[in-house]
């Protein structure tokens, strides 16, 4: 009785979640910011079908929410073409996106799948910070060379990995231009493995993670299915980063300000990195033109590097 | 006539008790190589088991050098395997008579090393245990497929073509081996019973077997190229600076060539010493094989120029970083002496015939095998070392790179294991081609009894048919005085 | 006035999201949870690791209130206090009361713990005590909490009435609002002077409709704003159409929304998984290339295993 109650209310929360949330409705349910229960207390949830209960917060248990199916999440949401545009001239290197996807997918503090760099193009131009998630190219080299199929290219425009399958060759971080990707060299943390818990596995989560297989930024699709932004973009205080659906011609940032993509790129002549390598990326940067903080000091880049300089990179340290 | 055709039949007994030798004994020292080729691949495998249960972590290889020796030694070892092709076939086609009795060895080194160069990618590989998806959700457009499906081929093609000439001996150690005294006697009457697939060396066989070879020896060409091309592609397929290069086909067939033929020459010199084989390789080959390992020094040369000029030329801005490293950054003294010594130096010496004597070319094919592996190393890291991105706050491991201890002993288990073959292979199969270096001493001794001999079978090829006719007329050919001096 | 707190419309859509993720078990396991069992919210389980704080950090309020398109009502309370840099930022796992009505006439509606964002949200009833004019009040309080300093904001506003009417010519495509409250007699009355805006509805939030999307009322309680052609829609070319009044000092925060085709048709890929080198399935001329080429090669292989048998098989005949 018990079991078949829970079946029920996942499989009306999915229904409720494609019908309310993917079509980017308004939603008519009420809700209630949960977030520290004391035990024995009384508390208000609101079950998947949308109706308010009072609950004994000892019997609120945990829930994972139920990942799409592999097949699902290979094809991608329908009629979506997902895309980033980040504003060079609003970074000021903070690394709260770098932060916030650490904290959304687990990973260890040397993975940053969303990267802040201190670029410097020329000796005489002004250096400026670069974040830098995976492009989710158009015409992405990594989904090419992949020999199983393991990394692969959505309908929605999002280049997601099924560690489940990734056979480890790295085939596709030699392919990657933009050094990307991510290699589970050793056993997973298990401080993380901990606190991912027994969330089932899914290429839009991309957690647990597997040994031997390779990850990177995803776009954060669980989210995308939720209605909700990349943890990168919500968390960013800057406002620097926009995302949204190309189709819909919008983008939006933390703060919801939501503009038209096209005015946007048009306004503060956008442009994508790398563009002679032909790889089509989905994210857009807006040049640092008229910053809104102090220009980067690059020694202050290199302080914080926890590496060892490279030798004979002299210049190349900032290279592009 | 009767006189001549007796000293011919004394003389075969004799390479043909030469060539068995070997299988017959297990010596000392023999036993003591073999042990310790076993206790290098021991530990290499102990290492192996460590890094599958612990994960590539325990090797120097992360993020940025995502590849490291063990793919170095893939092309390597892929490159090693170009030997066959080239000693074998190639001179086979072009009929060059002194390719007999180095036949043998440098078809089974083309066979080991791409057993051992094949196994390497699955080595690397963060999930062997999944290799299956290979197969069931194996992409066409992924240049690791293409790799599988033509090392397969080549695998196939090698192994038939280290066979084909094999069964007229193995019908000759099944007759002899079982009246002699041997270990493993039943096992090796068996295989060689099996091996000789009902060999009786009637007319029809030898039609059969020299119809086969002939096809086998032009197909295995394009097929050998076609490997190192692919393996090329691993590389050239990405944007990376350093890779992303229209010469890397050709520029990797070359380097195969050039360190698999050196190889060949080890190979031979080794045999020649080990199991006496000085009457039937002589100083002589040595010579000439040297002046092929010259010919295809020069073209890898020629195609390291290209490689390395015309973007030095221009130094575009990520490979411009790659290649002042190379140049004179990080890497620039083992890259230096890449090119001088192992490419140009040798040139130098073999350009001369006192370099091709015995002694200097063994060096020398020393000096170019390492050189090419050290090459192979060259081309894998220093690329992965500079991508397009700028290497920034990451942990200092993940920004250079020098193999570490397991993967050092992986290797050296894999490198043991080829010498273990080797061993192995020589101590159960005559490492010449017993029929055929017998034909040429036939062809040499004496040409009218040759005829007699080769006449019983039927020959196909007009060439040879002419030439055949002119010998009968008593007149000597071009061809035949070269063998004189054999 | 703090009660002009800029929490946009976003925060209420995410806080519904993140509510809707839990499943209630009536009867369920009856082991306690303590504080610093991580919390799996959308599945995202975050640690609550609790700062050991000496003193109470000093707090502030914004209090802010939502009419949704539907209907229904929500009050928001984003808290925020001092953190170690001594600057005010969301403060997460505050209790916060929520009360109904002024002086000695106030009723405790709910009390609320604030999230990651430092948030809490009720969903008011429709029988809220309202006063002669229609109007109402919410105050919400921080009482005794054991991390923050007693707090309390106060909200008083009057109900209001968003009408959406859309012109359906298709040249004009003006969306037409009228905004009445309701008067002692309980009669809809035209309000005049109130900012309305026009937006879009998006993926991620509202877009505004195009140049000069604020607008005010007229005597009639009237405003009307003309969309522009080029809007993208969807696959039917429907988009929805949102008006918002935003902070509005006497009424607070209104939606009302309608979907209309009036935005372009969005072009749906046939096949979005066509044979390319980049999708699962390999382009036809790669395809054949590779199996000519090595099938070739293979079907030769083959020809010399039968060449082999028969050498085998010869042996019988000789």
């Amino acid at each position: 009785m018990q079991e078949d109650n829970k079946k029920e209310n996942k499989n009306d929360r999915r229904d409720f979640l494609k019908k309310g949330l993917l079509g980017g409705s308004v939603l008519a349910a009420g809700a209630i910011g949960l977030n520290r229960v004391f035990a024995g207390e009384k508390v208000k949830v609101v079950s998947p079908d949308g109706k308010v209960y009072e609950a004994s917060a000892d019997n609120l248990k945990e829930f994972h929410p139920k990942p799409v199916t592999n097949d699902e999440a290979r094809k991608g949401i329908a009629g979506k073409k997902f895309v980033m545009v980040i504003d060079e001239s609003k970074c000021d290197g903070c690394k709260k996106c770098t932060e916030a996807c650490q904290a959304m997918h687990f990973t260890e503090s040397d993975r940053e799948w969303m990267k802040v760099f201190t670029m410097k193009d020329s000796d005489a131009t002004a250096p400026y910070f670069f974040p830098k998630p995976c492009f989710h190219c158009d015409n992405p080299p990594c989904t090419k060379v992949c020999p199983v199929n393991a990394t692969f290219k959505r309908q929605d425009g999002i280049v997601l990995i099924d560690n489940e399958r990734c056979i480890g060759c790295r085939m596709c971080m030699a392919a990657c231009p933009y050094s990307t990707r991510f290699f589970n060299w050793s056993h997973p943390d298990p401080k993380q493995t901990a606190a991912i818990g027994d969330a089932p596995y899914s290429p839009e989560s991309s957690y647990p993670r597997r040994m031997g297989t390779v990850e990177k930024c995803d776009f954060c699709p669980d989210m995308l299915r939720q209605g909700k932004m990349p943890a990168c973009v919500s968390s960013c205080p800057m406002d620097a980063i926009y995302f949204g659906d190309q189709n819909e011609d919008a983008v939006t940032n933390a703060s919801g300000v939501t503009v038209k993509l096209g005015q946007l790129l048009e306004d503060n002549a956008g442009y994508r990195h790398m563009e002679e390598l032909g790889t089509e990326p989905r994210v857009y940067y807006l040049p640092p033109k008229n910053r809104k903080y102090p220009i980067p000091d690059v020694k202050n880049a290199e302080k914080g590097k926890k590496s060892k300089k490279m030798p004979g990179m002299d210049n190349g340290a900032m290279q592009m | 006539m009767t006189n001549d055709n007796f000293d011919l039949k004394k003389e075969i007994a004799i390479l043909e008790e030469d060539c068995l030798r070997p299988t017959r004994t297990f010596g000392r020292s023999t036993q003591i190589w073999v042990g310790a080729l076993l206790v290098v691949i021991g530990w290499g495998l102990y290492c192996f088991i460590h890094q599958l249960s612990h994960g590539l972590g325990v090797t120097a290889m992360r993020d940025y050098v995502s590849w490291g020796l063990y793919i170095s030694t893939f092309v390597f070892f892929i490159g090693i395997s170009h030997s066959g092709t080239l000693v074998s076939a190639i001179l086979r086609i072009t009929k060059q008579e002194w390719r007999r009795p180095i036949t043998r060895s440098a078809e089974l080194l083309t066979f080991v090393s791409l057993c051992f160069g094949g196994i390497q990618p699955i080595i690397d590989l963060g999930r062997p245990d999944r290799i299956a998806n290979l197969v069931i959700f194996g992409r066409l457009q992924s240049p690791l497929i293409w790799d599988i499906i033509s090392i397969c081929t080549y695998f196939a093609g090698s192994t038939v073509f280290l066979f084909l000439p094999m069964i007229p001996d193995m019908a000759l150690c099944r007759d002899r081996l079982t009246v002699v005294d041997s270990r493993f006697k039943r096992f090796k009457k068996w295989l060689y019973t099996f091996m000789a697939i009902g060999w009786t060396g009637t007319k029809s066989q030898w039609h059969r077997l020299e119809k086969t070879m002939n096809i086998m020896t032009i197909v295995i060409i394009p097929v050998a190229v076609s490997v190192h091309t692919v393996v090329s592609y691993i590389f050239a397929m990405t944007l990376r600076p350093g890779w992303d290069s229209t010469v890397f086909g050709p520029y990797f067939v070359a380097g195969a060539l050039y360190s698999g033929s050196a190889c060949v020459i080890l190979g031979m010199a080794a045999f020649r010493k080990l199991y006496h084989l000085e009457k039937y390789i002589t100083p002589r080959h040595f010579d000439l094989i040297g002046r092929v390992v010259l010919a295809l020094t020069l073209i890898y040369a020629y195609l390291n120029l290209n490689e390395y000029w015309i973007p030095a030329y221009k130094m575009a801005t990520a490979e411009g970083h790659l290649l002042s490293d190379l140049f004179y950054g990080s890497y620039s003294k083992v890259f230096w002496t890449c090119q001088f010594g192992t490419v140009l130096l040798p040139i130098l010496i073999m350009s001369f015939p006192k370099g091709r004597k015995i002694g200097p070319l063994v060096v020398t094919c020393i000096i170019i095998a390492a050189g090419a592996w050290v090459k192979r190393y060259l081309i894998v890291v220093p690329t992965l070392l500079h991508p397009f991105m700028p290497i920034q706050e990451v942990p200092a491991a993940w920004s250079s790179y020098f193999p570490n201890y397991v993967e050092f002993s992986v290797t050296a288990a894999c490198l043991a294991g080829i010498f273990l073959v080797i061993t192995l292979f020589s101590k159960i199969f005559p490492m010449m081609a017993v029929w055929e270096v017998a034909e040429g001493i036939e062809l040499d001794h004496d040409k009218k009894v040759a005829i007699e001999i080769r006449e019983e079978r039927v020959i196909t090829d007009e060439t040879e048919l002419a030439r055949i006719a002119t010998l009968k007329n008593g007149q000597v050919t071009p061809t035949a005085s070269l063998n004189e001096t054999l | 006035m703090k009660t002009k707190s800029t929490i946009n419309c976003m925060h209420f859509l995410r806080g519904i999201a993140l509510a809707t993720t839990f499943t209630v078990l009536f009867g369920g396991s009856t082991g306690a949870q303590n504080d610093s069992k991580p919390l799996l919210v959308c599945g995202v389980a975050k640690t609550q690791e609790q700062e050991p704080v000496k003193e109470k950090s000093e707090a502030t309020i914004g209090l802010s209130y939502f009419k949704k398109a539907d209907g229904s009502k929500i009050a928001v309370a984003l808290i925020k206090a001092k953190n170690e840099q001594r600057k005010f930022a969301p403060a997460k796992n505050a209790r916060v009361g929520f009360y109904a009505g002024q002086g000695k006439e106030q009723k405790l509606l709910q009390s609320l713990t604030t999230d990651m964002k430092g948030e809490a949200t009720l969903t008011l009833s429709n029988n809220l005590p309202l006063e002669e004019d229609h109007s109402f009040t919410i105050v919400a309080r921080i009482e005794n909490d054991p991390l923050y300093q007693d707090a309390e904001e106060k909200i008083h506003l009057k109900d209001v009435d968003l009408k959406l009417l859309l012109n359906s010519d298709d040249t004009a495509r003006r969306a037409t609002v009228f905004v009445t409250e309701t008067d002692k007699d309980g009669k809809p009355v035209p309000v005049k002077g109130v900012e309305l805006k026009f937006y879009v509805q998006r993926m991620f939030g509202t877009m505004p409709g195009g140049d000069g999307y604020t607008l005010s009322t007229n005597e009639k309680g009237e405003a009307s704003f003309s969309y522009p052609k080029k809007l993208a829609g969807d696959a039917t070319g429907l988009i929805t159409v949102v008006v918002k009044m935003e902070d509005n000092d006497q009424f607070g925060n209104a939606v009302a929304e309608t979907p209309v085709k009036w935005g372009t048709v969005l072009a749906v890929d046939k096949n979005p998984f066509p044979r390319a080198l980049w999708e699962p399935s390999a382009p036809m001329p790669l395809v054949l290339t590779i199996c000519i080429l090595f099938g070739g090669v293979w079907s030769i292989y083959a020809y010399i295993f039968v060449q082999l048998r028969k050498i085998k098989t010869e042996k019988i005949n000789a």
